[in-house]
């Protein structure tokens, strides 16, 4: 099922860009998550 | 933090999930030529949700939306007669669109049914409800019809002399409407002879059945509020209109402040990932990756021994199923990065009492997909009224109406879909940080708990725009 959708990578590699919003809020929180963790070692 | 790195992988899973294929919404959409690539637009949706997400957190530091504030604005006059001559005209719309279905020629272009029922009323009543209320409860004819039979057989029979109406099972909730809903998105999407306008008729009439004889066990009200799958689906966009019709009088109130109180009774939740899961789907099952799973998983079917047909339509039945899972993982997921800001909140509390935030991008994703079938497909009537059954007829003098193609432009249907994203998302956001203010003990908990409803919302954003950006192309 995954030889169509690679052989047409050239039609939908744009939908990856869609999705970049999505990583960058998921890595910032992750991010803020870490800070605070450091910030505080007895938070959750 | 472990359940929060499993939320965010799985919310970056689902929607990678989802990406890799273009689609087509329901709509008709024409060449555009945009100043920006599409995915820009994307982004930029993205933006304004953080912006907004940071002014919230920073500019609304107690909850304003939790009671609702009504006002009457105008108490309309002879209330009661326009109520039954609401009813009558939706009866007599409900039998003709029925006669013209069985008694009219089968082609769906000239048949009022399959136009009537797919875009006048599926589409047409919920950007109608949003606006000025719940117009459908005023005509809805099977409404008509048991409150008709109720007051003759009470006036036949005595007051006092009918029995009482069952009790509705509380456990059974909004789910009757899910499942319905469900049932006509399959009838929509799958179903091969879904233009079929004597089947459409005599779906509509199995669905009158139905409804009248639930009214009748368990009462007209409860009934409605509860299982009618359409009165309750458009009740509740409803909610979202600034304005509600109550005994007679017409009461005015804050945008979003009539979906504050909504009921999160069980189904709920499930209901508005129907709505927003099966309007993905219509985009979706449009897409390339659909079309190039779709005939492995029919083959894997018919390799059963089933009809090449049959084992299509399984096909695309567990697409769309599985579409609907999807939305409600998401949103699981949400909630399950809400818990992690440590309230004793259970999953089942939080996703009852944030299940409305989903009710404004239910309303956007189905703006945004159906706007330009709407404004094409709805001209339809002009023609199809003055020859519904499609037999040469010419009753108003409009037989020879046509759609214009050219009366909105392809841009500016791109940017009404876009805004429609946009603004849905922001209100689901604005919702759910007043549902976080008023639920936790304070404002860093409540904007700490609501990163992961953001995550969801640029989800949904992106995944819409997606859907359309591929449908344009």
């Amino acid at each position: 099922m995954s030889g169509p959708v690679l052989a047409h990578i050239g039609h939908w590699w744009t939908s990856i860009l869609y999705v970049a919003p999505v990583v960058v809020v998921v890595v910032w929180l992750a991010l803020q998550s870490w800070r605070a963790k450091r910030r505080d070692p007895e938070r959750r | 933090m472990r359940r929060r790195a499993l939320a965010a992988a799985g919310v970056a899973a689902g929607l990678a999930l989802l990406l890799p294929a273009t689609a087509a919404a329901h709509g008709l959409v024409g060449k555009q030529d945009l100043p920006l690539p599409r995915w820009l637009f994307a982004w930029g949706a993205a933006g304004v949700l953080i912006v907004s997400f940071v002014a919230l957190a920073t500019l609304w530091p107690s909850p304003r939306l939790q009671e609702l504030r009504e006002r009457a604005v105008w108490r309309v006059p002879g209330a009661r007669a326009l109520e039954v001559l609401g009813g009558a005209i939706g009866v007599v719309v409900f039998a003709v669109v029925v006669y013209a279905g069985l008694a009219g020629s089968q082609s769906p272009q000239e048949n009022l049914a399959p136009t009537f029922i797919y875009y006048v009323f599926w589409v047409g009543i919920p950007f109608l409800s949003f606006l000025v209320g719940d117009v459908f409860r005023l005509f809805n004819p099977w409404r008509a019809i048991a409150r008709a039979v109720a007051w003759a057989a009470t006036r036949i029979a005595g007051r006092g002399a009918l029995p009482e109406p069952l009790e509705y099972p509380r456990a059974l909730g909004r789910w009757p409407a899910a499942i319905g809903i469900l049932a006509f998105a399959w009838v929509e999407l799958v179903y091969v002879d879904r233009d079929d306008p004597s089947t459409l008729a005599i779906m509509a009439l199995a669905y009158a059945a139905v409804q009248l004889v639930g009214m009748s066990l368990y009462g007209i009200d409860p009934w409605l509020r509860n299982a009618d799958p359409f009165g309750v689906t458009f009740s509740l966009l409803s909610r979202l209109a600034p304005l509600r019709w109550h005994d007679g009088r017409l009461l005015a109130r804050r945008p979003l402040a009539g979906i504050v109180g909504l009921d999160p009774r069980p189904g709920t939740v499930a209901l508005v990932c129907v709505m927003i899961g099966t309007t993905s789907f219509d985009g979706f099952s449009m897409g390339t990756v659909w079309n190039d799973v779709a005939p492995d998983l029919q083959r894997v079917f018919m390799d059963l021994g089933i009809g090449a047909e049959t084992a299509l339509q399984i096909a695309f039945t567990i697409g769309l199923v599985a579409m609907v899972l999807l939305v409600a993982a998401l949103y699981r997921l949400g909630v399950e990065g809400m818990r992690t800001v440590g309230e004793a909140h259970s999953a089942r509390e939080l996703a009852g009492a944030f299940a409305h935030t989903l009710v404004p991008i239910a309303l956007a994703y189905l703006v945004a997909h159906y706007f330009s079938a709407l404004t094409y497909q709805a001209q339809a009537m002009a023609y199809l009224i003055s020859d519904p059954l499609g037999d040469g007829s010419n009753l108003f003098g409009t037989a020879s109406a046509s759609i214009d193609y050219g009366w909105i432009s392809a841009n500016a249907i791109w940017y009404v879909q876009v805004g429609a994203l946009i603004v849905g998302h922001v209100c689901g956001l604005i919702l759910a940080h007043d549902r976080a203010l008023a639920l936790y003990r304070d404002v860093r908990a409540a904007t700490r708990s609501q990163y992961w409803m953001l995550v969801v919302m640029v989800g949904f954003t992106s995944l819409g725009l997606w859907l359309l950006s591929a449908a344009s192309q």
